[in-house]
């Protein structure tokens, strides 16, 4: 398509800017945009969304400006703190990761006691006749290393508990 | 009960406002509160008509002529001026439309609440209202966009693409077949009208 601008066109459009077509034009220009397509749709579409803007503009509901001014002060704030915030959320994610390998660690090295102790369990595990004496172990009462590695297994249980409900509130946070 | 009055005064003092700065933005580029109060009163206006016009939701023009200041505030912007404030203004919300356009909708934006205009159009107004409405909701959202920064708000093609994103060089033929477009519907809906200045 081949635009061929009215020369004109800038004259029209200075005086619609001013709002000032037609009644400023002169009379020749006036005759002229009469005739020419690209001057007529010019003035047409100029004068029609310069009224829908007056229109609109006067319907407009507007808000306080103190009220947005607030809120992106909000935003802005609490972008800060989430950029303040993110290598913490790492380092916690980390350390997470290091005691899950820990506890991993832990558990394979002491994985044949653990199997010792789970089929004593199932031998000595009868619901109508508990017995804690029958239940513990001989083998771990008698070596004060089993106990070290349970009590170890225990805390590392706690930790890794108190690492997860941290993490949970963090993020509801 | 006002809303300002809700707030709590120390958000509007300046020790709340340096506290509450990133260290990553100067700030000569953030506008104080009553810098934007007076930027505010002169483009709310223009800019809730553009969305409220070209979206043909005003509703919609609320929540995003509110989101557009939020980010216009928050955003670390170039201190050219007050024209280029509202041209950066403008940008924003027109990504916002775009945004919002490209998401899946629910209603039709076909949907015109026109009635919402007429509440407030006076006699000599309601005459482009009762045909901008509809012959705008025949255009594409582009050309509804591009007519109404060139001939409501009076933007050069070089504005109209620092606005849109559009090349410059193509904005001319667009304006140019939405121009030709908009009017053959005006003179459609208004054969009076036809080549009359």
């Amino acid at each position: 398509m081949t635009i061929r601008p009215c020369p004109c066109e800038k004259e029209i459009a200075g005086l619609l800017a001013c709002g000032q077509w037609p009644q400023a034009a002169p009379a020749d220009l006036r005759i002229h945009a009469a005739t020419c397509r690209s001057c007529a749709e010019l003035a047409l579409v100029t004068s029609t969304f310069r009224a829908a803007r007056a229109t609109a503009a006067a319907a407009a509901p507007l808000v306080s400006p103190g009220i947005l001014w607030w809120r992106a002060q909000l935003r802005r704030r609490n972008a800060a703190i989430e950029r303040v915030t993110r290598p913490i959320l790492g380092a916690q994610i980390f350390a997470f990761v290091i005691c899950i390998a820990v506890a991993i660690g832990f558990s394979a090295s002491h994985a044949a006691q653990g199997i010792g102790l789970i089929s004593e369990l199932t031998q000595h595990f009868r619901p109508a006749q508990i017995d804690v004496t029958k239940v513990w172990p001989n083998s771990i009462a008698g070596s004060g290393l089993a106990l070290w590695a349970l009590a170890g297994l225990i805390a590392m249980l706690v930790l890794l508990g108190g690492v997860a409900v941290y993490l949970a509130s963090s993020e509801e946070r | 009960m006002p809303m300002e009055s809700m707030l709590p005064s120390l958000f509007a003092g300046e020790a709340f406002r340096a506290a509450a700065l990133p260290a990553e933005l100067p700030s000569d580029t953030l506008m104080g509160n009553e810098a934007f109060a007076g930027f505010y009163s002169r483009s709310a206006r223009p800019l809730w008509a553009y969305l409220a016009r070209v979206s043909a939701d005003p509703a919609l023009a609320d929540d995003l002529m509110q989101e557009s200041f939020v980010r216009f505030l928050c955003a670390a912007r170039p201190d050219d001026g007050e024209v280029a404030a509202r041209r950066y203004l403008f940008r924003i919300a027109t990504n916002l439309l775009r945004d919002h356009w490209r998401r899946p909708r629910q209603a039709s934006i076909e949907e015109l609440p026109e009635e919402f205009f007429a509440a407030v159009a006076t006699s000599g107004q309601s005459d482009s209202r009762m045909l901008l409405g509809p012959a705008l909701a025949k255009l594409s959202l582009r050309d509804r966009q591009l007519l109404w920064l060139a001939y409501a708000e009076g933007y050069s093609h070089k504005e109209i693409s620092e606005v849109t994103g559009l090349a410059s060089a193509s904005i001319r033929l667009l304006l140019f077949r939405a121009r030709r477009r908009i009017a053959a519907l005006l003179r459609d809906q208004n054969p009076q009208r036809g080549l009359q200045p």
